[in-house]
């Protein structure tokens, strides 16, 4: 709970008198609770306050309340985030950008659109939708998760195999450093003089502060979408498949995989009328028309060279909304088939696909659970799914080791602990498998440089919380630390 | 300089700098030379050479990925990840003679950005040293990884001043197969303008679009990278949007038109702006005697001729836009020249404290970036 006086600072920030309808700053116990997680609800922690700024200036008053106090921050948007980089901080502060939701600019002729933070991701595309445009990051999340939370977890998506990821389509951002002062990074014209500050912001994970505005590309809406479904009897066979349509030099909208049970479970779920297969394989093809046909028929071949047993073209924009909508209801459908389910998000180089999936099979066997798995295999992003049941005793913490193990397995591969959920709460102990100590030292000098009092989302993305020293360099103990007046926990 | 040390290892390289950093010796460093004059110079007495570290380290090739040592060739790295078809998709100038790293601490450029993005969008890793001979890594060899800071962004032109890039990591694509470019000559810049934005509105695939200025007017270059049956049915949609204007198949030398924007007598400037403005900085040029060549991104390089106040007035007008001008090359014998970078906007106290917490005691490349930073 934070003092009265301070409360009365915070709500001062974002103008709200206790009078109105709509309250700005929550305090009561029982809708404190709405915050208390994202979508990693196995950790939650109660925030002291939560403020609903409406716009910029009151965003950068109630930063500059918690910076006068040395009270922790947590930006929020959606809270549709699986790696706990929403929780709250005890006793601190959560922001929710929920009222600043609008689109402040459209810029075709540079094809550029102006945001606040709390804008929904497809509502970008909805906006510029009827002049052919859309913008491209597209997480699974996307009709409920924003902008702000996109460009805190970098994040990625079905389509970023050919358009990028969240860091390749924003192009300047207003900024509200943990000091509570405004900053503009990168700018509307490419190449902005200086650090590129904007590329490190972005997939920071709200470590670094707090976006206001955010310059968004768009993209032209190809001519031609077609999506291919193929049904092989092993994954093998299908990963061999997704490399024989890169190594001809093909670089397709979207390659998804989803195995036996995960795609059982999207059927239940959304009814996309997936054939039962042991790995079944969806293509998505975009560009000229003429090309898009050429390219399908040679995609279709590969298909069937490597044995798949069905290869099904979507003939309407219908049934390839229906296909999508079975693969973004994966992780949500896994409801379906296990009470309880641990989502993971590892990174492996493509080809070693076969080779990993048959070690997370032998893993998962070892402790007697089930691994459902769905991927981005175009670019090697796995996610799979530690089923379980929580009512059994013991079965949880041996499912959250199995999806940690899975995890080391892609570091032990060549690969990375996240593709596109980021670190969090969940992943902080697998940052320091991933790297070693000079690498996470490096890092927290630019967490330094942008937040020396680690006021914004403290505790989370590293593994040791590291205090910002006067001295910049290898860690050395904080002189405070040896004094015995703070300490690192 | 009184010295050049050229490191053959990493090991060699960290040593070095964590004793330059005892000393608290400045060093100039240095890749093969080529933009060594793009930034402020650097009163350093001792050059680091990067070229000891060279080659292709790893070629992933069924992932499209590769780690190239910094000191390698441009041209020598493509080559050699042309023997399985693939490249990193970056035309930056001088590519014969560059290095991979002087590329990226420079972030440099060209055409073919429009297609594949700068440098930012094709490094996934980078290996770098440190002021204090701290070896470190970030991101990794996968295309797809949001795991910690992503320092390799931050080391992508930021010309040495916060560690020497040891290794880059890229991301890489397939060689084009099929390719035809077309130029379009005009002697007024709108109705160039005019098919530009038509081009950027369409749904035709671009490799490349540029503008740029020429003996009888203006002109712009587009290049279409398809299947080859699409290619006919492009260059006929851009023979149509093009009307009256008529499309002739383009020079082989258009996509290297850039280098001959720095000649010796002449000054070079890179100028950014959206690429909407792109139509008011080009008459801008042409009307003072200067040649330039701008893409669709919304970088334009142009060549001056060597006087302060030309470079002065075509800052401001960009810098009006929201742009900036970078002067990358002016003639030795001619005093007064203009400041290389202009002035950044906000976040400056930032940059420098990032300095601060990489290199506190200024030894790398001290002055040469923006802000005497």
């Amino acid at each position: 709970m934070l003092p009265t006086a301070i409360l009365d600072e915070l709500r001062n920030a974002v103008g709200d008198h206790g009078d109105g309808p709509q309250r700005s700053v929550i305090t009561a116990q029982n809708q404190l609770q709405t915050y208390e997680c994202d979508g990693l609800t196995n950790f939650r922690v109660l925030p002291a306050a939560v403020v609903l700024p409406a716009n910029a200036q009151q965003v950068q008053a109630v930063v500059q309340v918690c910076a006068r106090h040395g009270i922790p921050f947590v930006a929020r948007g959606a809270g549709t985030g699986l790696s706990g980089g929403a929780l709250p901080v005890e006793g601190g502060v959560v922001l929710s950008f929920a009222r600043m939701n609008r689109i402040l600019e459209i810029d075709l002729a540079n094809q550029r659109v102006i945001v606040e933070p709390g804008v929904i991701n497809t509502h970008v595309t909805d906006a510029v939708a009827a002049q052919g445009y859309f913008f491209a990051p597209d997480p699974s999340s996307q009709t409920v998760c924003t902008l702000g939370g996109n460009i805190a977890e970098n994040s990625g998506g079905a389509h970023c195999l050919k358009y990028g990821f969240t860091t390749t389509h924003v192009v300047a951002m207003d900024v509200v450093l943990p000091s509570g002062e405004v900053v503009t990074l990168g700018s509307s014209a490419p190449d902005a003089p200086g650090y590129d500050l904007l590329g490190v912001f972005v997939g920071s994970e709200g470590t670094l502060g707090v976006a206001t505005r955010i310059t968004l590309r768009i993209v032209k809406r190809p001519e031609a979408v077609q999506v291919l479904l193929a049904a092989f009897d092993t994954v093998a066979d299908a990963a061999q498949t997704v490399s024989d349509v890169i190594a001809v030099g093909m670089l397709p909208a979207a390659m998804e995989m989803m195995d036996r049970l995960s795609a059982a479970a999207s059927e239940a779920a959304a009814h996309p009328n997936y054939p039962v297969c042991e790995a079944l394989l969806l293509i998505e093809l975009d560009g000229p028309e003429t090309e898009v046909n050429a390219q399908m028929q040679q995609v279709t071949e590969l298909c069937q060279r490597n044995r798949s047993w069905e290869v099904r073209v979507a003939r309407t924009a219908a049934e390839r909304a229906l296909i999508w909508k079975g693969r973004k209801a994966a992780f949500a459908a896994m409801g379906r088939i296990s009470p309880n389910y641990i989502v993971q998000d590892g990174v492996i180089p493509r080809t070693a696909l076969p080779e990993v999936l048959d070690e997370i099979a032998r893993m998962a066997a070892e402790v007697n659970l089930r691994v459902a798995n769905v991927f981005h295999a175009g670019d090697g992003n796995l996610h799979p799914m530690v089923l379980y049941d929580q009512a059994i005793p013991g079965q949880e913490e041996i499912a959250l080791d199995l999806s940690y193990r899975i995890l080391y397995l892609c570091v032990d591969r060549g690969g990375s602990i996240t593709g596109e959920h980021g670190v969090g709460k969940e992943k902080q102990q697998a940052m320091g498998y991933m790297f070693a100590e000079p690498d996470l030292d490096t890092m927290q000098r630019v967490r330094c440089a942008f937040d020396p009092a680690s006021l914004a989302n403290p505790g989370k993305v590293f593994p040791t919380p590291r205090l910002c020293g006067e001295k910049a360099g290898p860690y050395t103990q904080h002189p405070l630390q040896a004094a015995g007046i703070a300490e690192i926990f | 300089m009184e010295q050049v040390v050229t490191p053959t290892n990493l090991e060699e390289l960290s040593s070095l700098l964590r004793t330059c950093n005892q000393q608290q010796r400045a060093v100039e460093i240095l890749g093969a030379g080529t933009r060594r004059h793009w930034g402020n110079p650097v009163a350093a007495t001792l050059g680091i050479q990067t070229t000891g570290l060279s080659g292709v380290q790893e070629h992933s090739w069924q992932d499209l990925t590769a780690t190239v040592a910094a000191g390698t060739p441009w041209s020598t790295m493509q080559q050699a990840l042309a023997q399985h078809g693939q490249c990193v998709a970056l035309d930056p100038l001088f590519a014969t003679r560059s290095t991979v790293g002087g590329v990226v601490a420079t972030n440099d450029s060209g055409a073919l950005r429009l297609r594949y993005g700068s440098l930012r969008d094709l490094i996934i890793g980078i290996t770098l040293v440190l002021a204090d001979g701290t070896v470190a890594r970030s991101g990794g060899k996968v295309v797809k990884n949001v795991a910690g800071y992503d320092l390799q962004k931050l080391m992508t032109g930021a010309y040495g001043t916060l560690g020497v890039i040891a290794a880059v990591n890229f991301r890489l694509h397939p060689l084009p197969r099929s390719v035809a470019s077309w130029t379009v000559g005009a002697t007024e810049i709108a109705p160039l303008d005019a098919l530009r934005h038509a081009l950027a509105d369409s749904t035709l695939v671009m490799e490349a679009l540029q503008l740029r200025t020429t003996s009888s007017g203006f002109a712009l270059d587009v290049q279409f990278g398809a299947l080859a049956s699409t290619l006919q049915d492009h260059a006929e949609r851009l023979h149509f949007l093009a009307r009256p204007l008529q499309p002739v198949p383009a020079a082989a030398e258009v996509w290297q038109l850039r280098e001959q924007l720095f000649a010796p007598e002449q000054a070079t400037a890179k100028v950014t702006c959206q690429p909407a403005q792109l139509a008011a900085l080009l008459p801008l040029i042409a009307n003072s005697g200067g040649t330039a060549v701008a893409q669709q991104t919304g970088t334009l390089l142009a060549a001056l001729s060597a006087q302060p106040g030309l470079v002065t007035q075509l800052r401001q007008r960009a810098e009006q836009l929201g742009g900036a001008l970078q002067l990358l090359a002016w003639p030795a014998e001619v005093a007064e020249a203009p400041p290389r970078w202009s002035e950044p906007r906000g976040a400056i106290a930032l940059m420098r404290e990032i300095k601060r917490q990489f290199d506190p005691q200024s030894i790398l490349n001290p002055g040469r970036f923006v802000g005497g930073i």
